[in-house]
């Protein structure tokens, strides 16, 4: 309510006239600025305030972990680091394997504030830091509004960007990932282009540069934002609307930022070798072109300047084309990568690469889901969209852009819907505040007109014209609020959950909190040898290295798709295949996630499927073929009609080891699994190669130990 | 790192060298041995005869042979259950190799007299699993290995002993006649006329399924705030030390056993001061979830479970932090010095042992004159400095070093010290000025202006 108030107050204000008006208008912007952005922080905070300040879901163990290590050990330790923890027997250069302007960003902070000593928990310091980046979001939005169109469009747009849940979902308390500071560094360098493309100064040329650069350490994304910009000036060009500001801001960002971001070993030589950053190089290259020609022309005579053209034009159209076709066959050009191809045909990834197309994040979105994170966003965007064409100038047709190919982007991968909420935020700021602008006149300046000469006409005009204005205004203030219940709604209902500490409600009302997670893990990092290496599937490798210190042989950056695929076999695989695959990993444990018993739907058996694609997806694995774990019905079950395949491998008995005796639910038989409803197909079995080591108390997590190989003659 | 170790000598406890009075007669002594624990309380209630002509004021406790000194966390002695009597160690000259200890009576035992001593002696790792690893179904026997004779340099003239057991379900013991067992008590005497230092081996094998759990390292920080709170965080790490598991862990048989004795360890309670508020209970992965608190008249109790039972062998660590007030334990003396009244050690759980204690106290900022009496002898490892919450002078740490504690060692730690009070202001004082020096420069960028020259056309929208 307050923050619809204060929207609808941000338009009042234009129109009132008082001394000091500037002053008065410097305060408001400030305070709306300033509720804003806390409220950008409070609204992120639900997590912690019901369960605590602890990080969530998988990534951000990970990058929890090595931050953990870069404010231990230095920033030379950190780069050399050689993580042998994972990717068993492989290992990880984890310095070379990141984008680490996440990791510096909070080290930063947390030396920081221990130079100031104030005493914050490394931990904390992490936590925390999206939502403090949501605020920087909130306001560097704010500033990039102002600059493409007005102050009250940008307060408008710092207002719903502050709670838009596209962005809350991955930037809540605890969400330590990547994402959270990264739409902070994209908006800051599209701030810093428009200024750049407005003022041509070399100085925002390189700040934009600069901000690009943090960008770069910090996102992979950042590949969206390399291509928008050229893609900007290429537009530019064609509409005629080149000129030496837009030629001096690029050249500038893309000189200075092209050398920064080589500097992170992650992106290496990739801006100039693969084909992803080669828009951005081409335009560069026509710049230089376009501009020299322009030079060309006004120095010289037109018959000459036409015979140079042709020239010209000819010997580097074929020099390019030759050097680009042997670099391409030579291979120093990298062919695009699978995540990049998927953004562009999103069939690409299901065909051909299992283990992005098990990623639900890599999904494309649904119709719904646009509704359920941007709300009336949605339907202010077209507005926005018209003013900014209907009042063309060079950073509106950024902003077009920007909207066109984010939402294309969105609606190919659920994880780019983070990209489209700033610019959904910014265009409909455009469309409210221009809207109300135009509404709030009639409002407050009937009664002048009724004092007016032209009385009698202007009254033939506008016969309901205060009504109508009111009207609207009311409307858009009911739409406003709906949007904040809608937003405040999604965060704590859908995005505010650790994943790590689950909850539930039991039949008396009180609040069951299942902490099986971080049972299991703490079990292992307490009892069990400090080398012991933990097989499982890779969603739970980060959080097992980070959480139980152990040696695990995937984990959630799935680079080597091999070693992930020989996980899956032996999963797949009965026992004595298993075993065999266990030995040649030296695997010491094994864990699962068994939701059965509690009615945890993302458990492993659900997921198995996937295990038995990816690892069917190589040469090794091409005894595991997907059909003979569906039952002749081609359904996946594991009851007694289930596939024997299915029943006998080695996850399936490791999730239901002993689960045949457990009476679930009142009224069914033992064995009665709550998540597939179905009562267990095979129950009375014993495990050969494997012992039980820990259940969790609620038999999320099953740990089993593998036995040694049996001695000989017994 | 060198670390200058500073033996805190407290009360009369020096090394001496003492001669066996062998005027000296135990004329009775009723010892009874509690082995219900993962501990082994030995109390003796001994009557002392001094036949000789003089009179003497000390008399000596050796310990057994098989009972090495490292095994004895307490030894206590009161005079006709009233007196507490100081016991410090002694060095024998007729038989070097042994260690004992002298006990200084409250008055000189004239010739002929009589008098009754009760001593408390509570030793530590003396009960040995056996079997030394057991299945998740199995139930704990452990062995006991003690002396059928109360060991002393003196003659004893007649003696009995009970064992208390923690159940009735006896494997073996030795049958030194007269020998008796009724219900989980098994009484050895009376015995006649025994030597001196008669060692006769006594091998007791029963069930105990109490907890054995061990605080094998508890760090104890207590921190003083003179506004008026006093923050208590404790480390704890905790290992069962009773059999091992052998074999599989069983969720599924351990859910349905719900005998009440079994060798695991679910849960266990933790007694904290009446006045504890702000109580946490976490380890590096978060909170954890599974504790209560009860607040009684005199204390609070702490249901604390650990994330999964304890095995044999299992470990588990944890924090546990809460604050008091510090008006109950801070006090100031008419002389101007603070003194700090605060257990060294507090309770973990209930017949506890702690392998390693380390209490550090962290002064305020600008103490000076510090004075450390313990209750009991400790190693006083080298000060710290450390910085607090906008500490940007440092805070004196005094840290204490004790080994072996149990119950009996749960006592008040004093240290004195002087203080300014002004100091209180320092922080305040010092983030007022960081604030203050912030809005000037604030306000003097925002009056100034650098450029060179004044644009022609401001760029005004």
């Amino acid at each position: 309510m307050k923050h619809a108030n204060k929207k609808s107050a941000s338009h009042v204000q234009p129109s009132v006239h008082v001394h000091s008006a500037e002053k008065q208008e410097t305060l408001l912007t400030l305070s709306i600025l300033t509720l804003a952005a806390i409220l950008s922080f409070a609204t992120r905070l639900f997590s912690v305030l019901r369960f605590e300040s602890v990080i969530h879901e998988f990534d951000p163990y990970f990058n929890y972990r090595t931050t953990k290590y870069l404010a231990e050990q230095g920033f030379y330790k950190f780069h050399n680091w050689f993580d042998d923890r994972a990717w068993y027997p492989l290992g990880r250069i984890i310095g070379g394997t990141i984008y680490p302007g996440l990791m510096v960003t909070s080290a930063a902070l947390y030396h920081l504030s221990w130079l100031l000593h104030i005493n914050v928990d490394i931990r904390n310091v992490c936590v925390f830091l999206a939502p403090l980046f949501s605020s920087f979001t909130t306001i560097i939005t704010y500033l990039l509004t102002k600059e493409v169109h007005n102050a009250g469009a940008g307060l408008v747009a710092a207002a719903f960007v502050s709670i838009v849940p596209g962005y809350i979902s991955r930037s809540v308390a605890g969400s330590y990932d990547n994402e959270g500071i990264a739409i902070f560094c994209m908006l800051l360098t599209y701030y810093a282009w428009i200024k750049a493309v407005k003022t041509g100064t070399i100085r925002w040329g390189a700040f934009a540069a600069l901000a690009y650069f943090y960008m770069v350490s910090s996102w992979g994304g950042y590949v969206f934002l390399i291509n928008l910009i050229p893609l900007h000036v290429l537009t530019l060009m064609i509409t005629g609307r080149f000129s030496h500001r837009v030629y001096v801001a690029y050249s500038t960002l893309y000189c200075i930022g092209t050398i920064l971001s080589m500097q992170i070993s992650f992106v290496g030589f990739q801006p100039v070798q693969s084909s992803e950053h080669m828009l951005a190089l081409g335009v560069f290259g026509l710049c230089q072109i376009v501009a020299s020609v322009d030079y060309m022309r006004s120095k010289l005579s037109r018959a000459d300047f036409e015979t140079l053209y042709t020239f010209v034009f000819y010997s580097v159209g074929i020099v390019t084309l030759a050097v680009g076709t042997i670099l391409s066959i030579s291979g120093k050009i990298s062919p695009w990568t699978g995540r990049f191809y998927s953004l562009l045909d999103p069939s690409y990834a299901k065909n051909h690469i299992p283990i992005i197309a098990s990623v639900s994040e890599h999904q494309p979105t649904s119709w719904s889901s646009f509704y359920f994170d941007l709300q009336i966003l949605v339907f202010l965007f077209p507005a926005g969209l018209y003013f900014c064409f209907k009042q063309l100038t060079d950073s509106n047709i950024f902003l077009i852009l920007y909207g066109i190919t984010s939402i294309y982007f969105a609606g190919v991968m659920v994880r780019l819907m983070l990209v489209l909420a700033p610019i959904m935020c910014i265009l409909s700021g455009i469309t409210v505040s221009h809207l109300l602008t135009k509404f709030m006149k009639n409002v407050v300046e009937q009664p002048k007109q009724a004092e007016h000469k032209k009385y009698k006409k202007m009254e033939a005009n506008s016969t309901f014209k205060n009504e109508i204005a009111t009207t609207f205004v009311a409307v858009t203030c009911v739409l406003l609020i709906s949007y904040t219940f809608h937003c405040t709604w999604v965060t704590s209902e859908a995005y505010s959950s650790p994943s790590i500490v689950l909850s539930a409600r039991s039949h008396d009302g009180g609040r069951i909190i299942f902490d099986d997670f971080r049972e299991a893990y703490y079990w292992l990092k307490m009892n069990t040898p400090e080398d012991a290496r933990v097989m499982s599937w890779w969603d739970y490798g980060y959080q097992i290295t980070a959480m139980a210190n152990r040696t695990i042989l995937v984990d959630n950056n799935t680079w080597n798709n091999t070693h992930i695929s020989r996980v899956g076999q032996a999963m797949a695989s009965s026992e004595e295949k298993a075993y065999e695959i266990m030995r040649e990993l030296d695997v010491d444990y094994v864990l699962v996630i068994f939701g059965g018993l509690t009615g945890y739907s993302s458990d492993d058996i659900n997921k198995f499927l996937w295990m038995v694609r990816i690892g069917g997806s190589t040469e090794k694995g091409a005894h595991i073929k997907e059909w003979d774990y569906y039952s002749p019905t081609g359904e996946f079950r594991v009851d007694k009609e289930g596939s024997p395949t299915l029943l006998n491998c080695l996850m399936y008995k490791m999730c239901y080891y002993r689960f045949g005796q457990v009476f679930t639910e009142g009224g069914k038989p033992g064995g009665y699994d709550r998540v597939r409803s179905a009562e267990i197909g095979n129950k009375d079995f014993e495990l050969d190669v494997l012992e039980e080591a820990y259940t969790t108390e609620h038999w999320l997590v099953r740990i089993y130990k593998v036995k040694d190989l049996p001695n000989r003659g017994v | 790192m060198y670390k200058t170790v500073l033996l805190l000598l407290c009360g009369a406890l020096i090394t001496a060298t003492e001669n066996v009075n062998k005027q000296l007669v135990l004329k009775n002594v009723d010892r009874s041995i509690d082995l219900t624990t993962q501990l082994v309380k030995v109390s003796a209630t001994i009557t002392i005869e001094n036949t000789g002509k003089e009179a003497t004021r000390t008399f000596l406790l050796v310990n057994e042979p098989n009972t090495p000194e490292e095994r004895v966390s307490y030894i206590g002695a009161k005079e006709s259950n009233k007196y507490e009597l100081k016991v410090s160690k002694a060095k024998l000259d007729d038989y070097p190799d042994k260690s004992a200890y002298s006990v200084r009576l409250n008055q000189p035992l004239e010739s002929g007299r009589t008098v009754t001593v009760t001593l408390e002696q509570i030793l530590t790792r003396s009960l040995h699993p056996y079997p030394t690893s057991i299945t998740q179904k199995e139930k704990q026997l452990v062995r006991y290995f003690g002396n059928h004779y109360f060991y002393t340099p003196y003659a004893v003239i007649k003696q009995k002993t009970d064992v208390m057991l923690s159940s009735r379900t006896i494997e073996s013991y030795t049958k030194l006649k007269p020998v008796s067992q009724s219900d989980s008590t098994i009484s050895y005497g009376p015995y006649n006329n025994i030597e001196p230092l008669t060692d006769d081996q006594m091998i007791v094998h029963f069930e105990n399924n109490s907890p054995f759990l061990t605080v094998t390292r508890l760090e104890r920080s207590i921190e003083i705030s003179h506004w008026g709170n006093i923050a208590v965080e404790e480390n704890i790490e905790i290992r069962h030390t009773g059999a091992l598991l052998k074999g599989p862990f069983s969720r599924y048989d351990y859910q349905r056993d719900t005998a009440t004795t079994h060798h695991s360890v679910k849960a266990y309670r933790t007694i904290l001061p009446a006045a504890a508020h702000s109580i946490y209970y976490r380890d590096s992965n978060g909170n954890i979830s599974t504790s209560a608190v009860k607040p009684f008249k005199d204390w609070i109790q702490l249901e604390l479970r650990p994330r999964f039972p304890l095995f044999g062998g299992w470990k588990t660590s944890y924090t546990l932090g809460y604050s008091v007030p510090s008006y109950q334990y801070l006090f100031k003396k008419p002389s101007g010095e603070y003194v700090l009244v605060m257990r060294l050690l507090d309770h973990v759980f209930d017949d506890m042992h702690v392998e390693e204690l380390i209490t550090s106290v962290i002064l305020p900022v600008g103490v000076s004159n510090i004075k450390v009496v313990p209750p009991y002898e400790v190693e006083r490892l080298e000060d710290e400095v450390t910085y607090k919450y906008l500490d940007n002078l440092g805070r004196k740490v005094i840290r204490l070093r004790k080994t072996n504690l149990v119950e009996q060692h749960i006592q008040d730690l004093e240290i004195s010290y002087n203080w300014q009070q002004a100091m209180l202001l320092h922080e305040p004082i010092l983030i007022a000025l960081a604030l203050f020096l912030m809005f000037i420069l604030a306000i003097i960028y925002v009056r100034l202006d650098f450029s060179l020259s004044k644009p022609e056309h401001s760029k005004k929208e």
